[in-house]
């Protein structure tokens, strides 16, 4: 017995396994990527399970994040007063825990009353939904909501806020859905400039912002002006602001202008969004590009 | 079974700082990356078929956290364990400073891998800007490296696994 072990643990199989295993798993990996298997496959099936195993942990860290903050300022408040004082800085601490949970309270609802009145505007089935969590590496540009396909959210859904643009769904779990915003670098919505109607792809840049790509040279785009959905790629409904524009590049060859845009959402004071349920109607044909 | 349990609790608790810390600090590159260490710890002291299985599995949990491209970390965080497998199966010794460096170098290989992967060549020339914030974040996963590796060690004594390879 021992020299039958003797002889598989001398093979080359043997000795080199690890290696061999991490190859055969690097040549998956690749599969993966490649597209050989997408996110509607198969084989993410276990991320969503994961992303529903997190969900409640997420949704319990973004509680605390909300009421952290609070809890700090309280703190930090309180520092440097006298002993005698202590009923009186309960009472004031007291005080100021119940004033920030109102203005949570105040700042929530008036997030939802947003959320709502542009519910109302687009006319369309819509969902509200809390941000529950944030990519896990920093390097794209994702975030996790605590409603998922149980509420009727799907992949390509548009994900809005009362300010404007935030992005689309690209999975959902039973409660939990991720949104891939609208400034990664892999994201692109059809857009057009509001005062001079051009129109071109608004796309996230890998080192942060967002940039519209194939604007003719011709066109007059001016810093300040209102980039808004197009309505044309069939997710997002017409007429949403994007952001405006920040910049516009004309030096240089090429057939296009450089635009810079400044998103109208704040990415890291999301808190609560809209996801749009119904497809809008397809957008009339006004616009140049 | 026991190393499994272990890690997969591990990876959980890593994705679940590093997608719920950003809230309350917003500064992203100041957040440690959690599974490359992890990873890094698998390819120091725990050479085998399952460690390997174990490191693509976390990649894996993490693309199902991160970016749109199914397989991207699983590439990468493979990548990390075998680098170090390798590597670290040359070396006399492997202590918390030399997991440190791969920690370190594992953040920078990861963090340009999975915007290259992504993006291509346009992710490659994005990388200039980036690289400060990078190495940044790679410097204080390589500070918080040694915690961690003494974390799963006082873990797998508790668990009843040997802490350190044999020839250590």
């Amino acid at each position: 017995m021992p020299a039958a072990r003797g002889k598989i643990t001398g093979t080359f199989l043997w000795r080199n396994r690890v290696v061999l295993t991490a190859g055969a798993l690097l040549l998956i990996s690749l599969h993966l990527l490649t597209g050989g298997l997408s996110r509607a496959d198969y084989a993410a099936a276990p991320a969503f399970a994961m992303l529903e195993v997190m969900r409640p942990v997420q949704a319990a860290a973004a509680h605390l994040g909300d009421g952290a903050s609070s809890i700090v300022h309280n703190y930090l408040d309180l520092v440097g007063v006298r002993e005698e004082n202590t009923r009186l800085r309960g009472q004031i601490a007291e005080l100021k825990g119940e004033d920030a949970r109102i203005t949570e309270l105040q700042t929530e609802n008036q997030h939802l009353a947003g959320l709502l009145e542009l519910r109302d505007a687009l006319g369309l089935g819509a969902v509200a939904a809390s941000v529950i969590g944030s990519d896990a590496t920093g390097l794209s540009h994702t975030l996790v909501l605590g409603q998922g396909s149980s509420s009727g959210l799907r992949p390509g859904m548009a994900v809005l806020s009362n300010r404007g643009v935030v992005g689309r769904i690209i999975d959902t779990s039973q409660n939990a859905a991720r949104v891939l915003l609208i400034d990664d670098h892999n994201s692109a919505l059809d857009g057009f400039d509001e005062r001079s109607r051009a129109r071109g792809i608004v796309a996230g840049v890998v080192d942060d912002g967002i940039i519209m790509k194939y604007v003719d040279r011709s066109e007059d785009l001016k810093p300040g002006d209102a980039i808004v959905t197009s309505g044309l790629d069939g997710i997002f409904p017409r007429g949403l602001l994007v952001g405006t524009v920040a910049s516009v590049h004309r030096e240089g060859p090429g057939l296009f202008l450089l635009v810079q845009v400044r998103p109208a959402v704040d990415f890291h004071a999301l808190e609560q969004v809209l996801i749009v349920t119904q497809q809008a109607p397809p957008a009339p044909p006004d616009i140049r590009g | 079974m026991r190393l499994v349990i272990l890690f997969a609790t591990l990876t959980y608790l890593a994705l679940a700082i590093e997608t719920s810390v950003p809230y309350w600090i917003q500064t992203r590159i100041l957040i440690p990356n959690l599974i490359v260490i992890l990873a890094v710890d698998l390819g120091l002291r725990n050479h085998g078929v399952v460690p390997a299985i174990l490191a693509f599995a976390m990649g894996y949990a993490t693309d199902a956290f991160s970016g749109s491209t199914l397989g991207v970390n699983a590439f990468l965080i493979t990548i990390v364990f075998l680098l170090t497998y390798e590597i670290s199966s040359r070396l006399l010794v492997t202590n918390a400073a030399v997991g440190a460096t791969f920690v370190f170098l594992g953040v920078i290989v990861t963090s340009i891998g999975a915007l290259v992967l992504a993006d291509g060549a346009a992710g490659l020339a994005a990388t200039g800007p980036m690289l400060p914030g990078i190495a940044v974040q790679a410097a204080i996963s390589a500070i918080v490296a040694p915690i961690v590796f003494a974390l799963v060690a006082l873990l797998k004594r508790i668990a009843g696994l040997p802490v350190a390879l044999a020839r250590e």
